[in-house]
């Protein structure tokens, strides 16, 4: 008999338990208060704060808000779930089973990138609803939005390695880095507008990629080129993954 | 050559400046029960902590039917179910989606889960509460919960990281039951107790572990028996004083009494002696034995001889 599970090598093996934790991570926390709050609230009055009182055109502010939503929603899942679940020693099953580190990571990563996937649906309606804001390059959009997605989940997986068992240190430090890069993405003052210095830090956050191609969904042009945009933000999230990887094993020893 | 099941060579782990394992060897053969008895901190948990690749041994090597569980750590699980220690079930989860995700996570096909996972919530008395989260159940009902889990993927090798602690009779009855039939199949079983009774009751093989440190690996019968010199004489008396206590200790041939209940324990290697001369004090103080039965050396002798946990004596109860 060749049923599809007997002809399932490793690697199929590997991507159904990252799909389990993910589904798993899905029905636990993706009500949770603390995620809500962090996921959606925050970014919001994060955008608020910037937007009222600018009249900058809803095209400059629509990508925006879309970019920081990803930026918090993508990292809000695992910094959460995994001290919760070290304190459980639910983590143990996972650091337990027939599977590598890197599909554990993967599949916490995978929740956080489709809650965050799911999350910025929201300013994106709000914008062609409210502001009728067009989409030029709806290409562009929809590659920004996965790959931004996926690269902080990996992030936010990548500092929920720290051993600690409550989520508000892992917080506290992801905050440290998240706010930081609104400021050097040109998500709110375009990358033109910023000092020599910050033109140089900019290179650095892969918010910046993540933001010039969902901005050139609205705009219809980047400031970097598309696929260095595409590549960058590839190269974070290997290197992501890489770490998370490195670190949740060397705190395990 | 047979393959066994768990090998350990020379394993040594340290916490910083902690010693928690120093060059334990053991091996567990296939289809066989081993029990790990030991005090609270001896390194148990540790132990499985390495055997099922959580942890990296500090010097040393496993393996798992073959598999290095450092070099080979997938193809070393892919044999075994682990019961941590804690039960470690998804609060915010029904017992069937619990049971779904660790099938998931061993791979096993949908179906085949499905099913496996309701024969076992049937076996161990929760399928009628499937669909409740675990967030409102009993701890013993989590601690079946998440033996449960540990068999969905159907193991040749069994963790049992103290299965029955803390656990009623009729959990701990269940427990063993299955314990028992899992062997019966030719599942190996490797536990953590520190139940003597139940280590005495389930394992072919016993290792005492202290400090880090195995005092001794051998068949509960076999282990008593390297204590031959510890038997003792139980005797009650009518009426009882609590003077009797002094006075049992100054009998010759007596080397320790116990209080035990209504009853004292008399530690000999001359039970024979110790009865003529009770039955001395006896008539002398016109007191009356009620009873009197020699004693061999208990599992739990043999756990206090080699761990020196004779602290026992001075009031302090070391084990369950
Ligand atoms: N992660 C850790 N960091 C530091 N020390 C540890 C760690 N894990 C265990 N230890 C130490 O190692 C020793 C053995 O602990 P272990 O948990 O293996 O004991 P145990 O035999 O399972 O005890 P118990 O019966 O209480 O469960 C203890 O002294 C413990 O404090
Ligand atoms: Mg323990």
């Amino acid at each position: 008999m060749t049923d599809l599970n007997e002809s399932c090598g490793q690697l199929c093996r590997e991507l159904k338990a990252a799909w389990a934790i993910a589904k798993k991570d899905i029905r636990i926390y993706y009500l949770k208060p603390n995620i809500i709050v962090s996921g959606m609230l925050f970014p919001l009055f994060m955008f608020l704060a910037f937007a009222i009182g600018r009249d900058a055109p809803p095209t400059m502010l629509v990508p925006g808000l879309i970019a920081i939503t990803i930026l918090f929603s993508a990292s809000s899942i695992e910094p959460v779930s995994i001290p919760i679940e070290r304190r459980t020693k639910t983590f143990d099953r996972l650091l337990s089973a027939p599977v590598s580190l890197h599909s554990v990571v993967l599949g916490e990563s995978m929740s956080g990138f489709l809650y965050s996937t799911g999350i910025a649906l929201v300013p994106l309606s709000a914008g062609i609803i409210l502001f009728s804001t067009p989409i030029v390059q709806p290409l562009a959009l929809i590659g920004g939005v996965l790959l931004t997605s996926f690269c902080f989940a990996t992030m936010g997986t990548l500092f929920a390695a720290y051993p600690t068992e409550s989520p508000g240190d892992i917080m506290s430090m992801l905050n440290l880095v998240r706010l930081p890069l609104i400021f050097v993405s040109g998500v709110f003052i375009p990358v033109n507008a910023l000092p020599q210095i910050g033109q140089i830090a900019v290179l650095f956050s892969p918010l910046t990629y993540g933001n010039d191609l969902i901005r050139a969904g609205f705009e219809g042009t980047t400031h970097f080129n598309p696929l260095m945009d595409v590549l960058a933000i590839c190269v974070f999230i290997l290197l992501f993954q890489v770490a998370a990887n490195h670190l949740y094993r060397k705190f395990n020893e | 050559m047979t393959v066994h099941a768990i090998e350990a060579t020379a394993i040594s782990k340290k916490f910083g400046n902690l010693l928690a394992l120093s060059d334990v060897n053991f091996s567990v053969a296939d289809g066989e029960t081993f029990g790990f008895l030991g005090p609270n901190g001896a390194g148990k948990t540790t132990t499985i902590r390495i055997l099922t690749g959580i942890t990296a041994p500090t010097a040393g090597t496993a393996t798992i039917f073959g598999h290095d569980i450092v070099r080979e750590t997938i193809a070393a699980r892919r044999q075994m179910g682990i019961v941590h220690e804690i039960s470690n079930v998804y609060d915010d989860l029904s017992a069937w989606h619990n049971i779904l995700f660790a099938s998931e996570l061993y791979n096993v096909p949908r179906s085949a889960g499905e099913r496996r996972g309701k024969e076992l919530l049937e076996l161990f008395g929760l399928w009628e509460r499937k669909d409740d989260r675990v967030k409102v159940f009993s701890k013993g009902m989590k601690r079946r919960l998440t033996l449960a889990m540990g068999l969905v993927n159907d193991p040749r090798l069994l963790f049992l990281d103290e299965p029955t602690s803390g656990l009623d009779v009729q959990s701990n009855l269940i427990i063993r039951d299955v314990i028992r039939e899992l062997t019966g199949q030719g599942v190996t079983v490797f536990l953590t107790t520190h139940n003597i009774e139940e280590a005495n009751l389930i394992c072919d093989r016993v290792a005492i572990i202290n400090r880090g440190q195995i005092a001794a690996i051998d068949s509960p019968e076999r282990l008593k028996k390297t204590i031959q010199s510890v038997q003792s004489v139980e005797v009650a008396f009518d009426p009882s004083s609590p003077k009797l206590l002094e006075h049992l200790r100054e009998l010759p041939l007596v080397s320790e009494v116990r209080k035990e209940g209504d009853k004292f324990r008399l530690i000999t290697e001359d039970p024979s002696g110790v009865i003529e001369n009770v039955t001395t004090y006896a008539r002398e103080h016109h007191t009356r034995i009620i009873s009197m039965t020699t004693i061999g050396p208990s599992l739990e002798d043999v756990f206090i001889r080699l761990t020196g946990l004779m602290i026992r004596v001075k009031g302090v109860k070391a084990i369950d």
